[in-house]
């Protein structure tokens, strides 16, 4: 294993057979995506991989949680944002008026019209809604033809702007409109004018920028673009938005020229939440048309794919999986169906979060439902996952928990070596607003505990099956309504108090690991992945199923 | 809009012809009473010495020399200086003003009279006059510094009461030197500075009064040099290009060309009094309304159709301003032309200065737009747009007024020419530069910053 490092590969302008564009994650953060990328990544040692990590801004993230396994031949890094520069003195804001006063002088002596604008424009008022036009606007992105400072200063970008704001915002504070223009393109324009990390194939585990950026190195290069999808990005997306509050929207209040105006902030939904929707939506769509195939995770991510704009017939199934505890065989399985159950106890149930503490895993709910539940049964909660990616939400959790006087029961013992995670647990719960293929519920199921999750992404699959063979096999778990601790408690009481019920769901669970979702199926489909798409390590025949 | 602002509108809002009039009246006395009671005062002396039989003319080459310095080199202080008082006005830290400001008062009153011991050296002044040259130089400094703060800071009944008490005072001391106690042409200096002193006074007590009681000492000024470096620059440029003609003549035709020529030049200035009250007026009242407005709108969150009407208000507002400045200043000019032979009698000019007067009144008023446009200009923060007309009036006054004198023509003409042409240059900037107001304001906003 390489030590952690952000060095540049071995051997510069070495070409590595796959690519990886991660969004943030990859190997900064752990967990999730992480893990599953750094699974792909030391499942298959003969394939040189290049990681992109494409993050927010210098610092924004520590040091690396993963050691780069061997065949890791560099790890590059993009970033949208540069640090935030600290607040200027008078002689320094002078001195960088005159600097932007230059720099809009020579923006504006462009002769020929930006192909990126062009583009922009197309994205912004078609939303690549026409496949056709998709590859165009990805060639016209790709053409970089316009330097971060020119879109910040020059009149071209400004008219676009304009344009955007007569057709989308009509009403908007024009004030907002602009600063959200720059937060949307800025980190577009420096991933665009990042240098092509050479491959033979490039993989994006996401669309949003880092799929748009793999699509348009895939543009340039001409080597092949693979998706593989988790969550739905741009879906994901606009939950963020749709409870962001750095949007608002102001409806003006004229007192009639006595210059008392006043702004109140109007209900309805604001276009700026819209372009920015629009803007995700896009950048999916571009995605999922440059690449030559595209993996989901399950059935119900498949059709939102399709629903999204891609096309059906790229889209192949490959679910994540997990390691059987001492790696036995489905059939072996089958025949020995109480191998893996765990030891039923009397009490109390003790009950696992199993993740990051973030806000899209809606740990609010998880603590309200066991405050619920523990009115009835005991229980023994355990949170466990990193909890320094949103210090915020984690403190609120922490004093929900405090002000519930729950602090007895529940305890935050952050992150935990995952073969100790589960021997210590009877169910896993994940009330999470949005999942792709959580491994939490397959690393719980391949050591026989059963999950209650919430139907978003492919949790239902995971514990009610997807098709009849395994759909026969029976619920592993509950499936509740998103942000509904009432239906996560009544789960949880029941299974508190019938362990047969417990045992049951997680023999199924284990049975449905076994026969659905073991690594090394996942594997054989990414090699097989691979291979088609040229990546030199790679040897397997394409051959991928849902 | 500023305090001052509010008062004239509230005059013109009466809808009476005493309340314009006497909104204009303020303009008047806010734009031109000090510099009109201090013409006044020299013209007076100058009729008085020549009644008397005193050699007047040696006094007067020092004051209008003393007067181009101190109003040159002070300039670049006192743009930075007001324009630094008005920030920290605006960002509410007025406990910075008040050490900068001693500060500032102090260096001036020393760099001056450092200046004025120079000057008397140079234009070999008697030792009688050298001894009250240098400090008056500094007071004249001094009073520029306290007028630019003063004007922002205080009401204008301040400075009326300022130079109301001075330009009497010094014309009878003066009188009373000579002609009394036969102090001859130097009374005339001690009077004449006995007066500007007690101005300064005045001023100063007014600006001491209106700086709020704590005081951060640790403000510093000298940054603010460098963030205003394009206005102090502009400022400087100006300035200059008011006296880069006369500076020509002296340098080629000698002092007492220069001398008469000065003299012609500032009674001239007379005719542009109406029109920089009227431009006083309108900025302070109409335009500044649009302007907060407009600014107002961004901040409150206005879409973009109604900034752009913002805009185009100013635009239109800011061509109305020109375009009523101009036909006032024509009217001035129109009259000033006419009655030349009448004015330059009246102050004691020799008749051959009559068409020199008409001339200059014509350049006077090209320059007095000229300024209008480079204090649109600085409305809208466009400093480097203000230093290249700035600079533009003071390259083509000096380089025209050279070259008429080198084709054997009166000096003046090149002067005339260069304003007209540097006015018609910055209508046309200042209206483009209105025409992409919402542009230029965001797209000039740094991005990346905390």
């Amino acid at each position: 294993m390489k030590s952690p490092d952000t060095q540049p590969p071995r051997t510069p302008g070495q070409r590595a057979d796959v690519c990886l564009l991660v969004e943030g994650t990859y190997p900064f953060v752990s967990g999730g995506v992480s893990s599953w990328v750094h699974d792909i990544i030391r499942g298959h040692p003969e394939v040189s991989f290049a990681v992109l990590n494409v993050g927010s801004h210098p610092g924004a993230y520590g040091e690396p949680r993963y050691q780069l396994p061997d065949n890791v031949i560099g790890l590059h890094r993009v970033f949208c944002q540069e640090t935030a520069r600290p607040p200027l003195d008078g002689a320094a804001r002078a001195d960088l008026r005159e600097e932007i006063r230059t720099l809009r002088a020579a923006a504006d002596i462009r002769t020929e019209p930006s192909r990126v604008l062009a583009g922009l424009r197309r994205l912004h008022l078609e939303g690549a809604a026409e496949p056709a036009s998709r590859l165009g606007i990805l060639d016209d992105l790709a053409s970089n033809d316009l330097p971060l400072n020119e879109f910040l200063y020059g009149r071209a970008s400004f008219d676009l702007l304009t344009v955007l704001a007569d057709r989308t915002a009509s009403e908007t504070p024009f004030l907002d409109l602009f600063w959200h223009y720059r937060a949307i393109h800025v980190p577009l324009l420096r991933l665009l004018a990042a240098p092509v990390v050479p491959a033979a194939c490039y993989h994006a585990i996401a669309t949003g920028y880092a799929g748009l950026l793999a699509a348009v190195w895939s543009r340039r290069t001409e080597r092949p673009l693979a998706l593989t999808e988790h969550g739905i990005y741009a879906r994901e997306r606009e939950m963020e938005l749709a409870r962001a509050d750095w949007i608002r929207d102001a409806a003006e209040i004229d007192d009639g020229g006595f210059g008392l105006r006043t702004a109140t902030w109007a209900p309805h939904i604001s276009p700026l939440r819209k372009i920015w929707s629009g803007f995700f939506r896009a950048l999916s769509r571009l995605a999922y048309a440059q690449s030559a195939r595209i993996v989901t995770l399950s059935e119900v991510n498949r059709v939102k794919q399709v629903a999204d704009g891609a096309s059906a017939a790229k889209i192949d199934i490959v679910p994540n999986g997990v390691d059987l505890p001492d790696s036995g065989s489905p059939a072996d399985d089958d025949q020995q169906p109480d191998r893996g159950l765990i030891a039923l106890r009397p009490a109390p149930l003790r009950v696992g979060f199993v993740g990051r503490v973030v806000p899209i895993k809606d740990l609010i709910t998880f603590i309200r439902a066991c405050d619920l539940a523990l009115h009835t049964a005991a229980l023994e909660v355990r949170v466990i996952g990193p909890m320094d990616e949103d210090p915020g939400y984690a403190a609120r959790c922490r004093d929900l928990v405090a002000r519930l006087g729950r602090g007895q029961q529940i305890a935050f013992v952050g992150p935990m070596p995952p073969a100790q995670i589960y021997a210590e647990l009877d169910v896993v719960v994940l009330t999470s607003f949005s999942e792709g293929q959580p491994l939490v519920i397959l690393e719980a199921h391949a050591r026989g505990v059963p999950a209650i999750a919430t139907d978003v992404g492919a949790c239902r699959e995971l514990i009610e099956g997807r098709e009849a063979d395994d759909r026969a096999i029976g619920p592993s778990g509950f499936v509740t309504r998103v942000a509904a601790p009432k239906e996560t408690a009544a789960a949880l009481i029941r299974l508190a108090r019938d362990p047969q019920l417990r045992r049951r769901m997680g023999a199924a669970g284990f049975r449905r690991v076994a026969a659905y979702y073991q690594r090394r199926d996942m594997l054989t489909a990414y090699r097989a992945l691979y291979a088609s798409l040229g990546a030199s390590g790679a040897d397997v025949s394409y051959s991928m199923g849902g | 809009m500023a305090g001052i602002g509010w008062k004239l509108q509230r005059l013109i809002d009466r809808g009476s012809l005493a309340g314009t009039i006497g909104a204009y009246l303020t303009g008047v006395a806010v734009t031109s009473a000090p510099w009109l009671l201090t013409t006044a005062v020299l013209t007076s002396l100058r009729i008085v010495a020549r009644r008397s039989g005193t050699d007047f003319a040696v006094v007067e080459r020092f004051l209008t020399v003393v007067y181009a310095v101190t109003v040159i080199l002070s300039a670049p202080v006192h743009v930075v200086v007001s324009r630094y008082t008005a920030d920290r006005l605006y960002d509410h830290h007025v406990a910075k003003i008040g050490a900068p400001l001693r500060r500032a008062t102090a260096l001036t009153l020393i760099g001056f009279a450092l200046a004025g011991v120079v000057l008397v050296i140079a234009m070999r002044l008697p030792l009688a006059m050298a001894a009250v040259g240098a400090p008056l130089c500094a007071v004249i400094g001094a009073q520029w510094l306290m007028l630019s703060v003063g004007g922002g800071m205080t009401s204008p009944v301040i400075v009326l009461r300022a130079f109301g008490l001075g330009a009497p005072l010094g014309l009878c001391a003066a009188w009373a030197l000579d002609v009394t106690f036969g102090f001859g042409a130097a009374g005339y200096l001690y009077g004449f500075a006995a007066g500007q002193l007690a101005t300064l006074a005045v001023l100063i007590y007014g600006v001491a009064r209106a700086i709020p009681g704590q005081a951060d000492e640790t403000a510093r000024l000298a940054p603010a040099f460098r963030e205003y470096r394009l206005l102090a620059l502009s400022a400087l440029a100006y300035y200059i290009s008011i006296w880069a003609d006369k500076i020509v003549v002296y340098l080629v035709q000698g002092g007492d060309a220069a001398t008469f020529y000065a003299a012609i030049a500032a009674v001239s200035w007379f005719s542009v009094i109406p029109a920089f009250a009227w431009i006083y007026v309108q900025i302070e009242t109409a335009f500044y309304r649009r302007f907060r407005a407009f600014y107002a709108d961004i901040e409150i969150g206005a879409p973009l159709r109604k900034l752009q009407e913002g805009a185009e208000g100013i635009a239109v507002e800011a061509r109305r301003i020109l375009r009523g400045a101009g036909i006032v200043q024509a009217s001035a000019s129109g009259i000033a032309i006419v009655a030349a032979p009448l004015v330059v009698h009246a102050v004691g000019l020799s008749p051959n200065a009559t068409p020199l007067f008409r001339l200059n009144a014509l350049g006077a008023a090209a320059q007095m737009l000229t300024l209008l446009e480079v204090l649109l200009l600085y409305y809208f923060d466009l400093r480097r747009d203000a230093l290249v007309i700035s600079t533009g009036l003071l390259g083509g006054s000096a380089a025209l007024t050279l070259l008429a004198l080198a084709l054997g023509w009166n000096p003046v003409l090149g002067y005339l020419v260069a304003c007209a042409a540097t006015s018609a240059a910055g209508v046309v900037l200042v209206r483009r530069r209105l025409s992409t107001l919402v542009l230029d304001t965001f797209q000039s906003q740094p991005f990346g910053l905390s």
